[in-house]
């Protein structure tokens, strides 16, 4: 077992080197005036099917969510052109470096917490939900000891049993 | 006031107030004192638990949490040198020097001292300054209701990230989200997308554990395997302060108390920045300058003592015109108003003494965090050790619930989940957390108040000149603005500046 478990682990520490000198930068001021701006379109476009008037009022549901996107596209608008003034003269403009293991790892903390989330709901059994995750957790940072499974599995079941007993939630 | 002091009194001095004030020093400490763990986070996690309370025990227990995280962040720092929230790092400058001579114990009293002293002057201004804003907020109207929102959101969206205009673009996205579900003055569903369970808004105790606690669970990927477990350094020292320590700590703790009330009552300023001024303020007029960043026992006192004083005063804002000081009160007003009660002069006039029992309680929460300091900093110095392993599923486990329990419905749990993985986005844009949260939580105070000043005004937007609070607002957010915009470009330029040095 140990011997299995020190090969997935070798393994691991290889693919982790690998993506650990993958990085790809993007410039951030950039993608976030435009990812916003499409985000505020989207919305100002979508507010007459989402938001019902009436007619007869001076200032109906609509007017404040459209100042706030019109404030939003007007600061989306300062980003990008701020950042398209400096690509023009030259100068540098604020980049953003992503590293693909950090990334990878978040993805599989995601889908911890996903899954969780899913045994949750579909079980309706809140304790298995928090044993998966606690187990998941400790499994991630490739935990050997077995006194942390231990506890952390006592605490998931602890935190279960305040909820339901001492709280009256029932889940 | 003095007609109030007795009924507030009896509604304070109950075993159940005693009970939850103390378990949120308790909790406030340990999770400050471990690094990463934020006390906003421990705010947001806990905060579906004071939903099911009244107001008094209810924000006694969130209280709690705030004045012994301003604590419990010095524990860390001084241990092992990495604070546990971002105001502490001022005090590990001489808290952990200090240590490393040997006096952790007594550098940990230091702290403990100066935070109390802090936290109970800060209280102090709460209970005689707050009455007399709140007079001053009753003779606010709509319009002038809508432009303090204005300026409580635009000095938020300023400070907070590296770019302003982020910082705003950010606050739009928080009021936006406010306007999900019923609208408040028509009662038409608003961008709900055909999701049924929308028209009762977004809870926002539910999106803060996405946006805060989740994401943080998520940024672990970020975590080096040697950050998963450290080490605190044994206390094996008597802890004895002498007389000519005490003398010289006194005069920074009350010059940084004085500091961190003032820093603390303007919104968006808040904990670190009133210790770093502090600590300045206190080398400038130290007798020993060069004794600061090596040891220095005004160093400490100063950094903890204004990091403490600004916990009453955010308060100020908050509670007299609904404006948060900072992120972790902004969370605090929800607490209040699901117990109806509103901010402003009503607070202070017809719910009185509930409003005095609780500020009579945040000196009571300092006095409970002195007595857990004093006894129990060894237990708090064993956590800083908790390993990271154990942690986060736990704060996992924590969250799922906090989020399943406020509607008892795992729809909340997908939607926490959902602004985990938008604040996740969000950072790797650099776009800030915190004018999202004030956003969310303004934003109902803010759109009334805009459409019903326009109601009056019938849509002529003059009326947000009209009044001379008007202006003086209007003022205020120009040269809020104007200073920002100011201090942002001299950082650019130092930046720069140091950027050629190398």
């Amino acid at each position: 077992m140990k011997q299995f478990i020190d090969r997935v682990d070798a393994r691991l520490d290889a693919w982790g080197e690998a993506l650990k000198r993958r990085e790809f930068r993007f410039p951030s001021d950039l993608t976030a005036g435009i990812v916003f701006a499409l985000v505020g379109i989207f919305m100002l476009l979508a507010m007459p099917s989402q938001i019902t008037v009436t007619g007869g009022d001076v200032v109906d549901g609509r007017a404040f969510p459209a100042l706030l996107m019109i404030v939003m596209l007007a600061g989306c608008a300062a980003l990008i052109g701020k950042e398209l003034v400096k690509l023009a003269r030259k100068q540098p403009i604020t980049w953003k470096t992503v590293n693909l293991l950090v990334e990878v790892k978040a993805l599989v903390i995601l889908g911890i917490l996903l899954v969780t989330y899913l045994l949750c709901k579909y079980t309706g059994l809140f304790v298995l939900g928090a044993v998966f995750c606690a187990l998941g957790f400790l499994v991630f940072f490739r935990c050997r000891k077995r006194s942390y499974y231990v506890i952390t599995l006592g605490l998931a079941a602890g935190i279960w049993c305040a909820f339901r007993f001492g709280l009256g939630v029932s889940f | 006031m003095l007609e109030f002091i007795g009924p507030a009194s009896g509604l304070l001095f109950t075993l159940e107030n005693i009970f939850w004030i103390n378990i949120g020093v308790f909790i406030g400490s340990v999770f400050a004192a471990i690094p990463g763990l934020t006390v906003i986070l421990c705010v947001i996690l806990f905060l579906p638990l004071t939903y099911q309370m009244t107001a008094i025990p209810g924000m006694m227990f969130l209280l709690g949490i705030y004045c012994a995280g301003g604590y419990g962040g010095s524990v860390s720092a001084i241990l092992i040198n990495t604070p546990g929230t971002p105001h502490a790092a001022a005090t590990m400058l001489d808290g952990h020097p200090l240590s490393k001579q040997g006096r952790t114990k007594a550098a940990l009293k230091i702290a403990l001292y100066a935070s109390t002293f802090g936290g109970i002057f800060s209280a102090l201004m709460l209970l005689f300054l707050g009455p007399q804003v709140a007079r001053v907020a009753a003779q606010l109207g709509t319009a002038e209701y809508f432009m303090v929102c204005l300026f409580g959101l635009t000095i938020i969206a300023g400070v907070s990230g590296k770019s302003m205009i982020k910082g705003i673009i950010s606050a739009c996205i928080g009021l936006l989200l406010s306007c999900i579900g019923t609208d408040p003055m028509t009662g038409y569903d608003r961008l709900t997308f055909g999701v049924g369970r929308l028209y009762m808004g977004l809870d926002l105790a539910v999106c803060l554990i996405g946006l805060f606690a989740l994401v943080e669970i998520l940024a672990k990927a970020e975590l080096k395997p040697d950050a998963l477990r450290l080490d605190a350094k044994k206390m094996e020292d008597n802890g004895v302060i002498t007389k000519e320590e005490y003398k010289r700590i006194a005069r920074p703790v009350l010059l940084s108390s004085i500091i961190g009330s003032l820093v603390g009552i303007i919104p968006g300023t808040g904990a670190s920045e009133a210790s770093w001024f502090s600590y300045n303020t206190a080398k400038n007029m130290s007798k020993h300058p060069e004794e600061f960043g090596h040891g220095s026992v005004e160093g400490i006192a100063a950094a903890e003592a204004a990091n403490n004083a600004v916990t009453g005063a955010t308060l100020i804002p908050l509670l007299t015109l609904g404006i948060p000081g900072d992120g972790t009160v902004a969370i605090m007003l929800s607490a209040l108003m699901i117990n109806g009660l509103n901010p402003g002069l009503s607070l202070f006039t017809t719910d009185g003494d509930i409003m005095y029992a609780i500020m009579l309680g945040l000196i009571l929460v300092n006095l409970f965090m002195l007595l857990q300091g004093k006894f129990l900093t060894r237990l708090f110095a064993k956590v800083v050790s908790i390993p990271q392993e154990i942690l986060t599923p736990v704060i996992v486990i924590f969250c799922f619930a906090g989020a399943y329990s406020v509607n008892k419905n795992y729809f909340d749990v997908a939607v926490a989940l959902v602004f985990a993985i938008i604040a996740w986005v969000l950072r790797k844009l650099d776009m800030p957390a915190v004018p999202i949260l004030l956003g969310m939580v303004l934003g109902n105070m803010t759109e009334t108040n805009f459409r019903r000043a326009l109601h009056i005004s019938d849509g002529n937007p003059s009326i947000f000149f009209s009044s001379i609070y008007c202006i003086i607002f209007l003022v205020l957010i120009v040269v809020a603005v104007g200073t920002i915009v100011r201090g942002k470009l001299n950082e650019r330029k130092a930046a720069q500046a140091a950027g050629k040095e190398h």
